[in-house]
């Protein structure tokens, strides 16, 4: 997400100890939650997609050809993710850059998915 | 998590720090999702003949990137029509 810079600043002049820690814990939860959360939206995407095209007829058994045809669409959708993610990062930069929009709320607008507090 | 955690413990400048963390989530997270959204689409649109390999052809290739720049596009021109419908 190198677009939006590290979402860790400086560290503040003085913090306690125990400060820090429940700064830490708190980040270090979140981080994980919102990891859970995308696998998770990940996970269900393949699924259904996968089983779509690999089980168009659920047989009584699961047959070689499907379990084969499985592991090559999950691979497969993992690589179309990741050429979205970027394709997506790279025209949301442009945009941002050359017109001065913000397309990612917009964007929000027709995924579903959540406005973002501000833009940064 | 060991204890509870107490915001109300936390100095100003953490608080602030912790404010700033959570609309770089945000943000992310509103990225992932719209991800996830146009992945869905475009696996729809592009891959559409029998999966036999793990990676993406030449042209699955192309198409997703096509696939997300017209997407995008699209989106841009609902939102711009919207506004003028609102005007009349």
């Amino acid at each position: 997400m190198a677009l939006f810079g590290s979402s860790s600043s400086a560290a503040p002049a003085t913090s306690s100890p125990e400060q820090q820690e429940i700064k830490t814990a708190i980040v270090k939860q979140l981080q994980a939650e919102a990891a859970m959360a995308n696998a998770r939206q990940l996970i269900g995407k393949v699924n259904e997609h996968c089983f779509d095209h690999c089980v168009p007829s659920p047989g009584s058994t699961m047959t070689p050809g499907e379990s084969s045809c499985l592991s090559s669409c999950m691979e497969k959708y993992i690589s179309l993710w990741n050429v979205t993610s970027k394709a997506y990062l790279s025209r949301a930069s442009a945009e941002r850059k050359n017109n001065g929009i913000d397309t990612i709320a917009m964007n929000s607008l027709a995924t579903g998915g959540p406005a973002p507090q501000s833009s940064l | 998590m060991d204890q509870t955690l107490d915001i109300s413990k936390l100095s100003e400048a953490d608080k602030k720090e912790l404010t700033q963390f959570l609309q770089n989530e945000s943000q992310k997270s509103a990225i992932q999702q719209n991800v996830h959204h146009i992945a869905d689409t475009c696996w729809k649109k592009c891959i559409t003949s029998n999966i036999s390999s793990g990676r993406l052809d030449k042209t699955e290739e192309a198409c997703a990137s096509n696939c997300v720049d017209r997407w995008m596009d699209t989106n841009l021109a609902v939102l711009k029509h919207l506004e003028t419908l609102q005007r009349q």
